[in-house]
């Protein structure tokens, strides 16, 4: 292909790039918005000044930072070990080929065809007995659960796929299964590793609903359930919403950025030895 | 890289632990648990930050403890806290048979009969704004033990942009005969003079209005209170469902207004593009700061009832710790002090001093509120009386408005997702 | 390090269909099983096992709950909203999981193999975390912010097109009952779509490009390329994608919440948000959950449809590999 045609596609993908972060750009642009500016010329208009007294006050009414520590706190947990169960529970039924693997597997995704609605008053019981009601605790084992659903799923995809050969040296060379797992298998699979860690980190930090029932205490409160203080029963805060939002979407933000490096750091081509 | 993952995640488990609810408070009288909703820029908020104060200055060694909550979380998840360890000493809760009533059913909530009548509050609330307080052992409202303490009130009225009036030369009407001449006078202009949220409580609110203005007390009665049966297809139910659906195709209504939110009918009249805004109170103190036009507020015209009633209420939890501390705060919101303070910041006071409040508007405001709650014209909302009723109105009368539904099909769908819901008394 | 995946016959692969060695490694590889089946039990089948108990009562979520039998399911089969909204997660499936799976695919491809290529790795990777960026924001920000730009009056959709010339084409999007699920469904492509690009463009990482500079050589174009070498590479990511995206397209709500409350006049409704609104608002705990375990059930028999079609594929190809 010569050089001049393929700028056509480069363009057609960045303005199919930008239409994706349109809403973005909108978001941000409310953020700085006065509410009294918002109310006279609505929300598509652009903002005269940068206005950050709104941003400020949301901040100290709900204590902004121990809810981005509990946020951090909680998608973090999950991200590791969602991905630490993945990866054992993949290593069986991709590699180790474990009897029964359909049943195993759909044992495993079952927990992510649950609707959430289903889950919230067995959860609070079960949660009340286990004297966890009300901590972080409760949340993060519950949503390692269901995101392991889905590392399980795509992990075991992809070593099934796994050249046996490369295990079958290793196990040559006197490694036994553990060993196998974590010194050949796990590096191989990093990307789709970093991939999983991504996930699961912006799932859970956008996880609404079981947050809402069961972190009662305002100290224990993750951004997602503090954004929701903000939507009154008749009235919303338009612009507090959009500021408070952005100021929760940057650290998942930073975090895929970060790891967006270890998705396409280029792995050397060589043995895997 | 695996030992290091262990690492953290060993540190960030260990601090996860300690991070637990403390939730539980001890009985020893020396903090007071309170939960409420209300933005601190609100006259509630405003009033309540101000009764902390003063709680605190009267009670030498309490501290209060509050927490800003979210109005959805307490309202999808009350039953759950307030029936474990965790449950606040005082709540801010909704009103009505399907929130408070069910709690009081469930024996969630304190009987607060003996401390109202103790302390006066009874004496102080209207008949009207009374409703909401008192429960029966069905979770019906009207009558029964005191389980709530409201502090404010709420109604509707419509709220005139007069500028806009001025600009196109007509008259602000006072008869409803005069509204709809005005109406039709904006059309001509090309301006849809009622501002809509077809996606919210709007839409139906101002159905529930047009019933109104040919209903009285008795019909209130049935359909609030279960005392007798409530039949959708009579003379105030079928006037407000065709007149309703009239004016959406007559264009007093915006048929593109069958997703808008509140917010957007809201921000619509605050930018003057809409002329005539049929809401709630909860607006005004909102109007006073951003709307830059001159504007009027009036009840609905020709009729005695209007949508309102008793605010939110102060609830005491059975499993609260600290009951005598949260009867005493209960007791200094309902001063004449933390009163005027909400009635001068844009809410409706249920027991201020008339003299005391200095703005104009304000007093416009609570002048409109003491007239009605006179003449006994609060009469509720319209998604009260069942359980889950609010999502019914609003999906019908989309669906009246879109032409999708005639008015009588629109009737006996709200009369059978009524009698399906009502409970069996 | 790429992984090299040769089909040619190797002497270790030909030994491995025969032999008693397979039969012993297998039960041990089940003990890795072990933690994740403690947890799936406690976490998710107790409640499961719960929820269907509650289904068969009538409650309030406090107190106790009444047996009413299998009275809540005769119910759900007469009711037609139930369905309905059926009916629309069957169109939420076109939009969650086969329209961002084939555009995903495209766009990981040319992202990867063509931009990367020519372009630098850079512009892909600023390019993917554009792409990626709807689902970071909270559904229920997107949500309120695609209200502003769909709405009729002065939404930015509208007022783009009028600019342009295309007046006669602004509807109300949201409002409309004919046009509000296809705006819906708009809205979860744009949600939707990032996540299969991460997971193609990770998968494609693990093609050799041996592969495709023997292609090239032999003279293949772009999309001759795409289609006999990186299809077949990325299957099993393709399979996970379409699958769990399926899944996700029948379990919606966050949107529909946000956007529509299952508006105008049901028209959006969805078997998630009619479940949600029976548990919360109408505070019907027993039909709720009758509700949830239907939509389980439907879910659980498709994905083993899905895991078993997978599972076969990948025994067959095992074999292929071996032979």
């Amino acid at each position: 292909m010569t050089a001049v045609r393929r700028y056509p596609v480069l363009v057609a993908l960045c303005l199919a790039a930008l239409f994706m972060v349109v809403p973005f750009l909108i978001v941000a642009v409310n953020a700085v918005k006065s509410p009294a500016e918002y109310s006279q010329h609505g929300p598509l208009s652009l903002p005269k000044g940068v206005y950050l007294d709104g941003l400020k006050d949301f901040w100290e009414r709900v204590d902004y930072s121990q809810k981005l520590v509990n946020s951090v706190l909680i998608s973090g947990s999950v991200a590791i070990l969602a991905v630490i169960l993945s990866v054992l529970n993949a290593y069986a039924i991709g590699i180790g080929r474990v009897r029964g693997r359909t049943w195993v597997l759909a044992f495993f995704v079952l927990a992510n065809m649950l609707p959430q609605e289903a889950l919230v008053y067995p959860i609070y019981y079960l949660s009340k007995q286990a004297g966890l009601y009300d901590t972080r605790l409760s949340v993060i084992i519950v949503f390692t659960v269901i995101q392991a659903a889905f590392g399980t799923y795509l992990l075991s995809s992809v070593l099934s796929r796994f050249p046996k050969e490369i295990i079958e040296a290793a196990r040559i060379d006197g490694a036994n299964k553990w060993q196998v797992l974590w010194r050949v298998v796990v590096p191989v699979s990093r990307p789709t590793l970093g991939v999983l860690l991504v996930f699961f980190f912006i799932w859970t930090w956008n996880e609404f609903l079981l947050p809402l029932v069961m972190l009662i205490s305002n100290d224990n409160q993750t951004v997602s359930v503090a954004l929701g203080v903000l939507q009154g029963q008749r009235l919303m805060d338009a612009t507090m919403t959009n500021a408070a939002a952005l100021l929760g979407v940057l650290p998942a933000l930073v975090f895929f950025l970060v790891f967006q490096r270890t998705l396409t750091r280029g792995i050397a081509v060589g043995a895997v030895k | 890289m695996t030992v290091t993952a262990i690492a953290v995640t060993g540190s960030l488990l260990l601090t996860a632990c300690g991070g637990d609810s403390d939730g539980g408070g001890s009985g020893d009288a020396k903090t007071l648990r309170l939960w409420h909703y209300e933005g601190p820029d609100s006259a509630m908020g405003a009033a309540w930050a101000e009764a902390i104060k003063e709680f605190e200055a009267q009670h030498p060694g309490v501290k209060v403890k509050f927490e800003e909550k979210g109005f959805e979380q307490i309202q999808k998840t009350a039953p759950m806290v307030l029936n474990s360890s965790d449950a606040p000493d005082l709540m801010e809760y909704n009103k009505g048979n399907a929130t408070a009533g069910q709690l009081s059913k469930q024996g969630l909530l304190t009987d607060l009969t003996t401390e109202a009548a103790k302390r006066g509050w009874d004496k102080k609330l209207s008949a009207a704004v009374r409703t909401t307080s008192t429960y029966d052992t069905n979770g019906v409202m009207g009558s029964g033990k005191w389980y709530g303490v409201p502090n404010y009130a709420e109604y509707t009225m419509v709220f005139y942009n007069k500028a806009l009036f001025k600009r196109y030369g007509i008259a602000q009407p006072k008869t409803f005969d005069e509204l709809t001449a005005a109406m039709d006078r904006f059309v001509a202009k090309g301006v849809t003079p009622l501002a809509n949220a077809g996606a919210e409580y709007m839409a139906q609110q101002y159905l529930y209005q047009l019933a109104l203005s040919r209903a009285d007390r008795s019909w209130v009665d049935k359909y609030e209170l279960y005392k007798g049966r409530t039949d959708f297809h009579d003379a105030a139910w079928t006037y407000a469902a065709e007149t309703f659906s009239d004016w959406v195709k007559k264009g007093y209504i915006s048929k593109k207004s069958t997703s808008t939110k509140a917010e957007d009918a809201g921000v619509s009249w605050i930018q003057g593009k809409a002329p005539i805004l049929f809401s709630g109170s909860w607006w005004y103190g909102r109007f006073q700061t951003e709307a830059k036009f001159d504007w009027d507020t009036a009840l609905w015209p020709g009729s005695n009832l209007t949508l309102g009633s008793g605010g939110n209420l102060w609830v005491v939890p059975k499993n609260a710790k600290n009951k005598d501390l949260a009867y005493d705060f209960i007791d200094i919101t309902m001063s004449k002090k933390i009163q005027n303070l909400l009635g001068n910041k844009g809410g409706v006071p249920v027991a201020a001093d008339p003299a005391a409040i200095t703005d104009p508007k304000s007093k416009a405001l609570i002048e409109n509120f003491n007239t009605l709650s006179t003449k006994d014209g609060l009469a509720f909302y319209p998604d009260w009386p069942v359980t889950g009723f609010y999502d019914v109105l609003t999906s019908e009368t989309q669906k009246l408005m879109t032409g999708g539904e005639k008015p009588d099909a629109y009737l006996s769908a709200l009369q059978q997702a009524y009698d399906k819901g009502v409970p069996d008394q | 390090m790429t992984v090299t995946v040769e089909r040619g016959t190797r002497a270790v692969g030909s030994h491995r269909r025969t032999g008693p060695r397979r039969s012993r490694p297998r039960e041990s590889y089940a003990l890795f099983l072990l933690p994740g089946i403690l947890a799936f039990l406690v976490v998710i089948v107790v409640p499961f096992l719960m929820n269907t108990g509650v289904s068969f009562t009538e409650w309030q979520g406090v107190g106790t709950p009444k047996w009413t039998g299998l009275a809540n399911y005769r119910e759900l089969l007469d009711d037609s909203e139930f369905w309905a909204s059926f009916r629309h997660s069957l169109f939420m499936v076109v939009a969650m999981a086969a329209i961002p799976t084939v555009l995903g695919l495209v766009l990981a491809a040319a992202l990867f193999d063509y931009v990367a290529k020519h372009f630098g790795t850079r512009i892909a990777t600023v390019l993917r975390a554009c792409f990626y960026l709807p689902q970071v924001l909270p559904i229920a920000v997107a949500g309120i912010v695609w209200s502003w730009i769909l709405a009729p009056d002065n939404g930015s959709l509208n007022a783009l097109l009028k600019a342009i010339g295309l007046g006669s084409w602004q509807q109300d999007w949201l409002g409309d009952p004919d046009l509000a699920l296809y705006s819906v469904m708009g809205v979860m492509v744009w949600v939707q779509l990032g996540f299969p690009l991460v997971v193609f463009m990770a998968g494609l990482q693990r093609v050799d490009p041996q592969l495709y500079e023997a292609a090239e050589l032999d003279g293949a174009g772009w999309w001759r390329r795409f289609w006999h070498i990186t299809l077949p590479q990325i299957r099993p990511e393709i399979y996970v994608v379409l699958t769990w995206c399926t899944i996700a397209a029948l379990k919606v709500f966050g949107a529909v919440y946000v956007l529509t409350k299952g508006g105008p006049g049901g028209a959006t409704d969805v078997p998630s948000y009619f479940s949600f609104t029976t548990f919360f608002e109408k505070t019907q705990v027993g039909y709720g959950a009758a509700i949830s375990t239907v939509l389980t059930v439907i879910i659980l028999v498709l994905s083993l449809v899905f895991l078993k079609l997978q599972t076969r594929t990948e025994d067959a190809e095992e074999g292929a590999r071996a032979a």
